[in-house]
Formats: structure tokens, sequence, C-alpha cells
């Protein structure tokens, strides 16, 4: 290795030199070596200028036989590797690029996600606590300032209906909130349950004037459908669940465990942030 | 090989060897640069690959053990937090800190593990299902060890002696499942960090049992 390393240098050096010194023999090299060109110039120009003038006569002769006889093995072996190297090169980049996809990009491709945070509406990036009863600029709420006390979100069904202020709180906490139309049949209310009971970071209520049977949602994104079992609402839970979160590590324990509309008085038990 | 031998040969061999040097010094000389072009794509390549196949995939013992094990803690840590803020026994209320702090600093750990490799914090697969027969002793989606809703809401009714030896009884419950979890983690894991602390999960809350078993004992006495 020692020996093709350093003559390695000169060599490319020389090419860019002999473009004013050594055209004439570089010449006579393009035209004995047919197809051979810029590469094969560098290999022939080197150092050993006079080799020119004894290659000369047998280039015509030898390139033809000798070439084309015993190079084809390493030329179809590196060949061969070069395919599998690329190929590999292919598969790990997709799979680096694909795997490092951030979760607000795989959440977006889901079809019929609404993308809020895109919107960059104040009103929805508000993140201030207030006190009592607030308006929402989505039904239901994806944003906006809320109640210092958060809803309970580990895993939590309600029954009935909850506060907005509330649950808009943990979805600051990243939690996932699947909503569905107030009445909906019991079987299907039963689907849902199975994707939010026992699991941390979601919650789920029953919505008043829903205009569509199921709107999940976490801070800033919405999707909304009309089959309990459409798939998209499992993608959209797995793809957002606790990462949609604005404070990494923040718990969903310690809410609001109570439904109905927010009261005066609703502190609950504190960990509001 | 010829590769290796031309290139030595070139400034010499051009002016002895005769015949097919100048030709052959050319084709080495591509040769190796192809050769080094191609070391250095099959490198990339696999320095691209390796990292991914080093850590656990998406369906992953390890994977699905943070998973569903951060889930188990969040639970410890809700019904520590319910007593803590009510109980008035200074031991259980200590108790009740120490396993809120400790687990909601290991669902730190695991969260950024699973951050790490690139994974996210939810599955499609069900709870257990990285544990043989773990998906069976799913109910209602609660895993092993997991208080009810409404064991849950009776212990946020609760008070004095009986919210005590109500949350002494679920986080001893809670402790078995945990502990029959990190067990199998510890057994079907090869990665370090994963079996460093679902071992230490075992020992711990193995000690914790004994606590409780011991504060039950002088409760009931009372």
């Amino acid at each position: 290795m020692s020996t093709p390393g350093p003559e390695r240098v000169p060599s490319t050096v020389k090419v860019d030199k002999t473009s004013g010194q050594g055209k004439p023999p570089a010449s006579p090299a393009k035209a004995a070596g047919a197809k051979a060109k810029p590469g094969a110039a560098k290999g022939g120009t080197t150092k050993p200028g006079a080799a020119k003038g004894s290659g000369k006569g047998r280039k015509p002769i030898t390139p033809v036989k000798v070439n084309g006889g015993r190079n084809w093995g390493p030329i179809m072996t590196i060949g061969a590797v070069a395919l599998v190297a690329l190929f590999i090169i292919g598969f790990g980049t997709i799979s680096v690029i694909r795997g490092s996809r951030g979760w607000e990009q795989k959440v977006a491709d889901i079809k019929g996600v609404v993308n809020y945070r895109a919107q960059k509406n104040p009103l929805i990036d508000a993140r201030d606590h207030k006190d009592g009863t607030l308006t929402y600029v989505t039904s239901p709420p994806v944003g906006g300032a809320h109640n210092a006390t958060p809803q309970n979100c580990n895993g939590d069904v309600y029954d009935a209906p909850i506060a907005n202020e509330h649950a808009v709180h943990s979805l600051e906490h990243g939690a996932v909130w699947v909503t569905y139309k107030q009445g909906l049949a019991a079987d299907q209310v039963a689907v849902l349950t199975k994707k939010v009971q026992g699991k941390d970071y979601t919650l789920m209520s029953p919505y008043a004037g829903l205009d569509k049977n199921v709107s999940v949602q976490v801070w800033g994104y919405q999707l909304k459908v009309d089959d309990v079992n459409d798939p998209r609402i499992d993608e959209f839970i797995k793809d957002t669940r606790e990462v949609a979160a604005l404070e990494p590590g923040v718990s969903c324990s310690g809410g609001n465990t109570t439904t109905g509309p927010v009261t005066a008085a609703s502190t609950g038990t504190g960990m509001g942030n | 090989m010829t590769v290796s031998t031309d290139p030595e040969a070139t400034p010499d061999t051009v002016a002895s060897g005769d015949d097919l040097t100048p030709t052959r010094g050319r084709r080495s000389w591509i040769l190796v640069i192809a050769a080094l072009l191609v070391g250095t794509l099959l490198g990339l390549g696999i320095g691209l690959v390796v990292p991914h196949l080093r850590t656990p995939g998406d369906n992953s013992v390890e994977a699905g053990f943070l998973r569903d094990m951060s889930t188990h803690h969040a639970q410890a840590v809700e019904m520590s937090m319910i007593v803590h803020e009510k109980s008035t026994d200074p031991e259980i209320v200590y108790l009740a800190s120490d396993i809120a702090l400790t687990q909601h600093g290991q669902i730190g750990y695991m969260q950024a593990w699973l951050r790490d490799w690139n994974l996210s914090p939810s599955s499609s697969r069900p709870p257990m299902a990285w544990m043989p027969d773990g998906a069976g002793a799913v109910v209602n989606g609660l895993m092993p060890g997991m208080a009810t809703p409404a064991q849950l809401a009776a212990l946020r009714q609760a008070t004095g002696k009986d919210l005590d030896v109500q949350y002494l009884t679920l986080m001893r419950q809670h402790h078995l499942g945990g502990i029959h979890m990190a067990q199998e983690a510890v057994k079907l894991s090869h990665n370090k960090d994963v079996t460093w602390l679902a071992g230490t999960m075992v020992t711990a809350q193995q000690g914790e049992i004994t606590l409780i078993d011991n504060l039950l004992k002088k409760l009931q006495a009372s």
C-alpha cells in the first residue's frame, strides 16, 4: 500500500500540470488506447515520459488483445461488488431517512388529518392558564389557553362530556383525546374504549354537537371520521401519543377526574404547568 | 491481485518489463481507483446500516417492555400521587413519594431509549405482545397488577386508614405484576441497558413488597 499511495498523489497532480507540458505525449496515448481517455491518461502519463516513446510502437497491437481478455474478471467482480454496495447504501439511506421521519410528518401523511400547528393561529397556539369558561376556535378544541388543571389522561374513559378547558391542558401534556358524538351506539363506544383504557397519555369522552361520529385530537392535530373501525384512528394514536407533548416527560396523572363543565374553583390536585 | 502488483511496477517495469506494461499500468490504476471507490461506498453503506441493526427494532422485546413498563409505571405514579396528597401517615406519604419519583424517573429512562432507537412510544401491537403468552394476561387493556378504573375511583374517594390500606394493597398487586414483566425482560432481552434497568426493578420492587407487608401488618394491628 505504501507504494501506490505516494504515487497516486503525483499522478493526479500531474494530470493538471501535463495539460500544459505533456500535451504532445498525451494525445498519442489517446489515439492509441482508443477508449481509454482521461483515466488512462492519468496512469499512462505518469513520471516516465520516456515510457511513451517505447510504448508508442506497441500500443496499437497490445491493448486490443490483452485488455479484452484479461481484465473481464476483475471488472465483473468490481462491478458486482459496486452493485451490492449501491444496494446496501440505498437500503441504508432509505431506512435512515424513513426511520428519522418525525412524528409530525407521519401524522400529516394520514389522510384527513388537519394540521392546526401549521396555521400559526395565535388563539390555538396560546398556552396560558385561564380560569372559568373559555371559547375555542375548533370543535373539539386542539389547543389554546386552558385551565390550570389538566383532565386526568392515564387511559381514563369518561362516560359524560368533560370540560374543554381541562382537556386542552391534557393535549398540552401529550395526550390523545378521543371524542365521539354524544349518543353513539354502545357497541361502537366499546370499540373506541379498547383503544384508550389502560393506556397512559390517552383519554376519551363523549362530545356534544360533534359533526362526525369520532374526532381524535392532540395539540394542533385533529382527525375526524365516521367509522369507529377506521384504521386511521389507530394510526393517529400511534403517531402522536405522548410525542405531541409540548413538555417532554410531563405526566398525565394528578388531573381532574370529574366530568361536566369547568367550575370556578376547579384547581384540582395541582400539577398544572 | 493484479491490482496490487501492477501499481508498484509502474515506474520500473515500464522500463524493464516490455510488452503490456503501459496499458496494464493504466488498467491497474483504474482498478485501484474503482476498488477504492467501491470500498468507500461499501464502508459508507455498512456504516449507515449497522447502527440500525444494533438497536432493537419496533417489534423487539426491548421496545415492547419499555413501552408497556412505561404505561405500567404511569399508573403507579398516578396512585402514589393520590395517596401522597391525601394520606396522613408519614411512612405512607414517604413510600408514595418514593414510588412516584422513582417510577417517573424510570419512565424517563425508558422513553429516552425508545427515542434513541428512533422508535415511537406507541406500538400498533397489543400490550404484552413481546412476552410469550403475554397478551392473554391483559384484561380490558390492563396489564398484570394494574388497578381497574373502579379501584382507582375508590382510592380517590378513600380517606384515613382505609386510604392507606387500599393503596398498599393495590401497590403490592401492582408490584407483583411489574416484577413479573421485568423478570421476563431480563430473561428475554440481550440489551445491557434494558436488562440492567429491569433487573433493578425486580430487586427494588421485591424489597418494597416486604416494606408494604410490614406497613400493612402495622396498620391492621392499629
